[in-house]
């Protein structure tokens, strides 16, 4: 491990400290002292200049009368939900390519995974608006030539939802009660490069004489994944749960782009990030931005801590 | 890994097929995206509207949408290579010399300053934005590339510390107390010993903190005004706005946007792979 150094022998070698200090600069100033920032700003009615107003706990007294940003919460908590199951494809397709027998095919494989990664998230990102487009999108025109939009507009006349109707190109990011749904079914199939690749570390510990075992007592592939995979992938679902959570509830830029700094129309795709910048950037109010800030600042903090205390994530 | 990987596999016996074709068709309709760009781009909206899923004959491709979208993105690209090349190179070595004081020796309150970076990993980013808005302000750095460069480097070293940190305690002692022996200084034993040794991960790190520089959207929103001075994140956003009509330009400009990565991609492939398997796995 590290030898220790104590008093003579450190102060001979001061000059170590000076290899530290680039970086602690960078982060004390561009990481430590805008959260600071943030809690003393909380308590200003300021806007971004100089001239700021004591008021004391009034923002934070706001936040709790916010109606927009406790329902962003719902929003919020409706995608967390969501992404749950948007991991179900990539434990899938990663214990498929895992079970292959081919090495080179399991290199190829994970090429192609990589491959949507190179194309800069922005760019997937205008595709896929592109894709919602209510006249030249290519969701609508599956949906239409594969049968499911008839499917849809009779599921809407026997629910009275009144959002589909025949002739009528399905405007994704224009009905309200649209903007989750198309929220949620963005990025299909919903294969993150990364989590496949997390998922496929943790599967290589599985020897193959466990599934040589497994064969000789004719278990079915989908007791293999029950009994032999699932249980192995465990650390690491906990650890794509905990990014995910901890990233969707941080996350924002997807609606900002999709929906502008609105939440689209209705305000249906308001989340607690999209909120504190609309209040920052359009509204001027970056004091009462910070006391948002901070407050979903706290709600992601306590998660944290409470996933460190509950899951221990092995290096 | 490779070794690794001969001795795990499962599903020694049997057929494959079906996992092939599973397999193929879920990558097909990830990489779906990726396809309609490379068609689209080189039709005009009439031919796009005639035949929308299929690629076009090669004799009727539009290579003017090409020429509109090396004009409009070549610029942004340009300052995109500048911040991410800059930052990425600053930071790994701010991170090199910084996790070299942390795994060289413990010094007293090392530990302090350590834990000081660790918390960093669990304080979530989100309420920074605001305050680094006014600070960039009252540092005059609105509206520049430095921003951008500074913002890259300084959210860079504390995933970087951590990964060289455990890296470095691994080197052998023996190797630095023969440097010392010859006397090198601290500085040069970090240029002669680390640094060779170290090449794959140095890389690794690269190609992450790269990407992140690459993909990085929100700060330039924020901090750019300049359309000079825009990086493909501002770039791509004010040009979907703006010629929403054209199709074909646009896919054109995306593709063009994700050229670099691809070259980069293509010339080292294998690093790429491993280092996002290995940054997974550290998350």
């Amino acid at each position: 491990m590290v030898t220790k150094v104590y008093g003579r022998k450190a102060l001979l070698e001061w000059k170590l400290y000076l290899f530290l200090i680039p970086s602690l600069l960078m982060v004390g100033v561009f990481s430590y002292f805008p959260t600071v920032s943030a809690v003393y700003h909380s308590f200003f009615r300021w806007s971004g200049g100089d001239a700021k107003e004591f008021v004391g706990f009034d923002n934070f007294r706001d936040v709790l009368g916010d109606q927009v940003f406790w329902s962003s919460f719902v929003v919020i908590a409706i995608l967390v939900v969501a992404n749950l199951f948007k991991m179900i494809p990539s434990i899938l397709i990663a214990v498929l390519i895992h079970r292959l027998k081919s090495d080179r095919w399991q290199y190829w494989y994970r090429v192609l995974l990589v491959v949507p990664m190179i194309v800069p998230g922005l760019v997937t990102l205008f595709i896929w608006k592109f894709f919602f487009d209510p006249n030249f999108g290519l969701l609508n025109a599956a949906l239409d030539t594969l049968g499911i939009k008839t499917l849809l507009v009779h599921l809407d006349q026997l629910c009275g939802w009144n959002v589909f109707h025949a002739g009528m190109p399905i405007s994704w990011l224009g009905e309200p009660s649209l903007i989750v749904p198309a929220l949620i079914l963005w990025g299909f199939p919903w294969i993150g490069a990364v989590g496949v690749l997390i998922f496929l570390a943790g599967l290589q510990s599985i020897g193959s004489e466990i599934y040589e075992a497994a064969e000789l007592d004719g278990v079915t592939a989908f007791q293999k994944f029950l009994h032999i995979e699932f249980p192995l992938l465990m650390t690491q679902i906990r650890l794509n749960l905990v990014l995910m959570v901890i990233g969707t509830l941080q996350g924002f830029g997807l609606m900002l782009l999709l929906l502008g700094d609105n939440g689209g129309p209705g305000g249906r795709g308001m989340v607690p990030g999209l909120w504190m910048f609309n209040r920052a950037f359009t509204a001027g109010e970056f004091g009462y931005a910070c006391a948002l800030g901070l407050v979903l600042f706290v709600f992601i903090l306590a998660l944290t801590l409470i996933n460190n205390k509950f899951v221990r994530v092995d290096k | 890994m490779s070794t690794n990987e001969k001795l795990s596999g499962g599903g020694r016996t049997g057929r494959d097929w079906t996992k092939h074709i599973i397999i193929l068709a879920i990558l097909a309709l990830e990489l779906l995206p990726f396809y309609m760009m490379m068609q689209i781009s080189v039709k005009d909206n009439a031919g796009f509207l005639q035949n929308t899923w299929l690629p076009s004959a090669p004799s009727t491709w539009v290579w003017q949408n090409y020429v509109f979208a090396f004009q409009i993105i070549f610029p942004y690209v340009a300052n995109t290579v500048v911040v991410a090349v800059t930052a990425t190179a600053v930071g790994l070595l701010f991170a090199l010399l910084g996790s070299y004081f942390f795994a060289r020796y413990q010094m007293p309150y090392s530990g302090f300053f350590w834990y000081a970076f660790l918390l960093l990993m669990l304080m979530p980013g989100v309420a920074n934005i605001v305050p680094l808005f006014a600070l960039l302000k009252s540092l005059s750095l609105l509206n520049t590339l430095w921003a951008l460069i500074i913002l890259g480097i300084a959210g860079s070293q504390v995933f970087a510390i951590y990964v060289l940190r455990n890296f470095i305690e691994d080197i052998p002692k023996d190797l630095f107390e023969a440097a010392e022996i010859d006397g090198a200084t601290h500085f040069q034993q970090l240029i002669n010993v680390v640094i060779p040794l170290s090449g794959p991960i140095i890389g690794t790190l690269a190609i992450l903190m790269f990407l992140g520089s690459w993909n990085d959207f929100l700060m330039p929103l924020i901090v750019l005004r300049d359309p000079e001075l825009f990086t493909i994140g501002v770039g791509l956003i004010y040009l979907d706005g703006e010629y929403v009509k054209q199709w074909g330009q646009i896919m054109a400009a995306f593709f063009v946007a994700s050229l670099p990565l691809i070259i980069i991609f293509l010339f080292c492939m294998k690093l790429f792979v491993r280092g996002l398997s290995s940054g997974a796995v550290k998350g």
